[in-house]
Formats: structure tokens, sequence, C-alpha cells
């Protein structure tokens, strides 16, 4: 069955003024919002600008924010998207340069993460059997297949919705953000080497750093993955203010 | 005098693949994508890096190519690869009786595998049908569609390729029997523009009929499209095939917290109005759960679809036509200037990328040989400097 739906999309052109649009499309009724957004292109406008890929929260392109909530609309359902309300509203994602429409410039996400030294890998979370996964345990040169643990991708999917949901980083950009964080947390937990540990956490208590952040737990609360950057920003703050009064209680 | 100049239009994994063997040979490089990097046919694939067992029995020289380029992708691609291999599952004594074939598809396409006990095939995946009469493990492998993409690009633009996403190409510019460059229209500005170019390369997989024709051409490329339906639970870690010949619902591949069903199979006529038949989606996890019946338990998170670029070939069913890849230079066709890269598969977008930039390479007169077999690509993530 197919139903009508009514969205206020966002549109941005370089070199003009940014303006809301309205659209009716028709869509299956169980579409998720990527489809609608996908039919005011097919329907009605095909110079609209928008980042979409994989449609399973996989790739992390397409998020955006829907009615003032920053989601990757691949995921949510039309029904969800309208509860309550007549037309959905769709922006782009916020403390991101604006390319047009629904695009944004990631390139900073990348950046601040680099910046840290450490970013979230993808070949070290442990899988369900909690093993963890190295890199030399690759297929076998000569073509044997083994007994190896598993592998699998880290939850972060870099979709820069923790981003534009944080309260400081429309504040400052001297902020590695909520990602970058949670890598360096993340990084800090894989590593056995002290000095490694010692540098990271140095980078977590210097200017861009944990101190930064205002507690207001908007990114936990948006990703759609559950990797609870605020968390991780608590346990390094956590693990510094520990270090501190150890070192004061040693005079 | 500066190296020849070619247009690849589309970002989807052929073309990413190409443009970074373009750039690695010395060819100046641009790349002409209307939307985002990998967002239709590529994006939406199933993940699957294939080791050739699928299609091991029906289509072996497709197998052949799988195996070959996986094994290629495994030393060259940091980062967007999961390999933790593939089970194929018997469940009924028909699927049995196709294991000794199945077997010796993978000996003769120089698939490696081993056939484990069905007592430790349910201890490595604990939500597998407890009634499965026999597992065959192999190389199978999950990828990044998005990131597999970027990884190609991100090293092509070292090597002085330019990306241009949002920027649709409207016509082909000629010159007598020559397609001398592309019209386009930058949709970040609205601008119109003209940009000329030595030779043009249609990376378009599904799409390739409709370019093919901009340049007055005819490729034998049917958009066939299939449903993946994707839950909120990753209930495997090595990918669950069903033993038997290509069928709906016969593979779950697993991908961070989700695991993906898949596929149906359909021809369509237009690659940009995909309808979704609801049956599809029921039949999916109907025969998903046959294989791992947890899947009733779990949520749908998102469900999509994707059209393959299929080469068609007089009198056969979709599901037989083989999945290999062809290049087309258009010069059998009159026209000068331009070749077609279509058919294929992600998992052997570089082995396509190789084939299609022998021929632009031959037919510009430009003497490099291929190094992308050993050329470790840089990670996805440098496409964002």
């Amino acid at each position: 069955m197919s139903i009508q739906v009514s969205l206020k999309a966002f549109r941005y052109q370089a070199g003009s003024k940014p303006r809301f649009e309205r659209y009716q499309v028709t869509v299956p009724d169980d579409a998720n919002v990527i489809d609608v957004i996908e039919a005011v292109w097919s329907q009605h406008d095909r110079t609209l600008m928008f980042r979409h890929a994989c449609h399973h929260a996989s790739c992390g392109t397409c998020a955006v924010r829907l009615n003032g909530y920053e989601k990757l609309p691949c995921i949510v359902s039309v029904k969800e998207a309208l509860a309550g309300r007549e037309e959905m509203v769709i922006e782009p994602l916020r403390n991101f340069p604006l390319v047009g429409d629904l695009v944004v410039e990631v390139v900073s996400f990348f950046q601040k993460q680099a910046a840290s030294g450490m970013v979230i890998t993808r070949e070290a979370e442990p899988s369900l059997d909690g093993q963890p996964y190295q890199r030399s345990e690759v297929f076998a040169e000569d073509g044997t297949l083994d007994d190896r643990p598993y592998n699998r991708f880290e939850n972060c999917i870099e979709c820069g919705i923790c981003i534009s949901a944080c309260p400081t980083m429309s504040a400052t950009d001297k902020f590695f953000g909520p990602a970058g964080l949670a890598a360096i947390h993340r990084a800090i937990q894989k590593t056995d080497d002290h000095r490694q540990k010692s540098w990271l956490l140095a980078l977590a208590d210097g200017e861009q750093g944990v101190w930064r952040c205002h507690s207001a737990f908007e990114c936990t609360e948006a990703c759609p993955q559950n990797v609870n950057p605020a968390e991780a920003i608590m346990a390094l703050r956590r693990e510094l203010i520990a270090n501190k009064v150890k070192k004061l209680m040693r005079g | 005098m500066s190296a020849p100049h070619v247009i690849v239009i589309g970002a989807g994994s052929t073309g990413a693949a190409t443009a970074h063997d373009l750039a690695l040979r010395g060819l100046r490089v641009t790349v002409l994508e209307r939307g985002e990097i990998a967002n239709c046919t590529t994006g939406r694939n199933h993940c699957l890096l294939h080791s050739g067992g699928r299609y091991c029995v029906k289509d072996q020289e497709s197998a052949i190519e799988c195996i070959d380029e996986n094994m290629i992708l495994r030393r060259i691609m940091p980062d967007a690869l999961e390999l933790n291999d593939g089970l194929f599952v018997a469940l009924t004594e028909e699927d049995l009786a196709f294991k000794e074939k199945f077997i010796a598809g993978c000996e003769k396409c120089h698939i490696p595998y081993r056939e484990i006990p069905v007592k430790r095939a349910l201890e490595l995946e604990p939500f597998l049908n407890p009634k499965i009469l026999a597992a065959v493990q192999v190389p199978d492998g999950v990828f990044e569609p998005f990131r597999f993409c970027l990884a190609f690009l991100a090293t092509a633009r070292k090597n002085g390729a330019v990306v241009r996403t949002y920027t649709e190409v409207t016509e082909l510019a000629r010159s007598g029997q020559s397609i001398t460059g592309v019209k386009i229209r930058d949709h970040r500005t609205g601008k119109m523009e003209v940009i000329g170019a030595d030779m043009v390369v249609n990376a378009t997989g599904p799409w390739a009929e409709k370019i093919a024709a901009m340049g007055g051409v005819d490729v034998p490329v049917s958009p066939t499209a299939g449903v993946m339906v994707t839950v909120n639970k990753r209930l495997n870690n090595m990918v669950v095939n069903r033993l038997d010949k290509p069928s709906d619902g016969d593979i779950v591949v697993p991908q961070r917290m989700t695991s993906i069903i898949g596929t149906t199979s359909w021809i369509i006529l237009d690659p940009d109005q995909i309808e979704i038949p609801k049956d599809h989606i029921e039949r999916m996890i109907q025969k998903g759960r046959e294989m791992l019946p947890a899947i009733q338990y779990a949520v749908t998170r998102g469900v999509g679809a994707a059209a393959r670029p299929l080469i068609r070939k007089a009198n056969a069913d979709e599901r037989e036509v083989s999945r290999t890849f062809e290049c087309f230079d258009h010069k059998h066709d009159g026209v000068e200037g331009f070749v077609t890269i279509s058919g294929g598969k992600t998992t052997t977008a570089r082995g396509m990328a190789e084939k299609v930039t022998d021929v632009v390479c031959a037919k510009l007169g430009h003497q490099a040989e291929c190094h992308t077999r050993t050329t470790p690509l840089l990670s996805y993530r440098l496409f964002y400097n």
C-alpha cells in the first residue's frame, strides 16, 4: 500500500539564499525516511543533493536532522517520523560546512580523529566470541582455512551525528568532539604500551580534550550505533582525575 | 606534453577502481558522479566479498574471477574488509546431494574449502539451524561498499585524479564520430560546463545503457533488482549460505551489529525506479529463518533494493546469466573515444578496472602496465583530507 507524505526540506545552493521547500511524495506505507528523501529526488527534483549509500545504517552517509533531531533516515520509519505531526522537517547536520541542500562537508570529522593520532579502527572490535582479531591472522598465505578469531567492524559508522548534536561543537571548533574522544578512549583501552597510554591521556587532558565537554550527553542520546561517546568522555575524566590525585598524594 | 585525459562516469566500485588504475598508469583522470560516492548499486549491495562459492557450480568463469580478486583485495585493501569466511550449509537431502557438485566446483575454481563437522559448525555459529546436515567453509568475507570505493578513490586522488561528486553528465560532447568530452551540470552551483577528454569511460553499472544511448550506441546491460533485508541483530560471524545453486533468500551476510538477508532477482526497466515487492521481503525473512531460525525474533532494521548490471545473453533467465563482466569498445559501433565497462561484482571491481584500463591505454597508445594487483590502497579515511 502507498501513502502520501508531506515534508519540508532544507534547500541551499552555493550563491543563493537557503530556504525551505514543501513537497508531497508517494511512498510505500512501510517506507523509511531515506525513501521519502529519494522520492523527492525521483518524483520532484533531480537536482536535490543528499547523501546516501547503504540504506541499512552501515555507511553513515545519510545522517540529517529530522524534526530537529539528528537521525539516520535509513532506519527511521515514516510512521515514526510523522508521529503526531502533519509533515516531517528535514535539514542538514549542524557544525559542518554546508555544501548544498542536505549535504555537508565531513572532512573535519576525519581530520579531528586523525589529529588525535588515533581513530576508531575497523579491525579490532571483539566479535561474538569476544576474541580480538589480529591482522596477521588473516587468511593463511598458502590458501588453507584454519580456525582463527572472528573480527567485525567497529560500531562507529562515522556518520557525524554526535558532532551535530554536541552543544560544545557549536560553540568552538577547538574540540576533538565526541567521536574523537571516544576513539582516544578506545585506543587507551587497546594499548598495553604505557608511553602510548600517557600520550593519549595527555591529548584527552589537553586544550581540545575532555574538559571542554559540557556534559550534555546529547552525543550518546543521538548516536544511532550505541557507541556512547559521553561515557567514554566521563571515563577519561575519571582516569585523569585519579592520576592527578595519585600525583598529589605522592607529593 | 601532458598525459591524455580520461573521464570516468560513475563513482561506484567499477568507476572508483578504474580511476585508481588509470591514475596509477599515469593518465589524467576526472571522475564524475551525479550523487554521493557509491549511492546506488554498489552502496546498496550485499557487502559480500565473494569466495566464488556461490557461482562455482553454475558460473565457473565468474567464480574464478571472484576467488582471484578476493585474494588480491585481502592484500591491498586496509580497513574495509571483515575476513570471517563463509559457511555453505545443507538443510535438506537435496542440498546434501548438491555437496559433491559444490566441492568439485570449488576444486575446479581453486576455491579453498573444508568440510567441517556439523557439531563444530554449530559451536562456531550458535544461531545456525541445529538440523543442518553438512557445512562447508570457504573464504567469503564482508566489505563496506562505501568505504571500498573511498579506498580506491583516495588512492586515485593521491595519484592526481579529480573526483567530482554531485556532478551529473547530461550529454556526451562529440565531433563527427568521436566522443570528445561530456556536458555536465554541477548540482552544487547549478552551472553547466563542458569538459573535454581524450577518452570517456562509462562505468555506470545498470545505467550503462542510458549513458551509452547518449553516445548513440547500445550496450546489452539489464538492470536486475535484488531485495535485501537487514535485521537489528548480528546472528552470524561467518557469511551463511544455503548449499544449493543460487536462489532467493539463500544467504545471510553479517555486518557490524546486523545481519543482511538476500536476495531476490527480477529484471526492471529503470534503475531509478525500483518498487520493492512486499512478498519479496516476506520471502527473504522466511528463507533466512530456515538457516538462522533466530531471525524470527529480530526486528527489521532496513529494507533496500539495488539494480545489478547483468550482461544480457540471448535466451537466459536472470538467475542463469553469468555474473562476469565485459568491456565494450564502441569503435565497433562506429564511435571513437568511448568505452563501457559493466556487469561483474563489487568483488571483481579491480579486475574490471584492469580490463577497461588495458583497452583505454591501447586506444590512446599509452604504454603502461597494470600494478593494481600489488599496490596497497590508502585507508579510505584519506579520501577526506
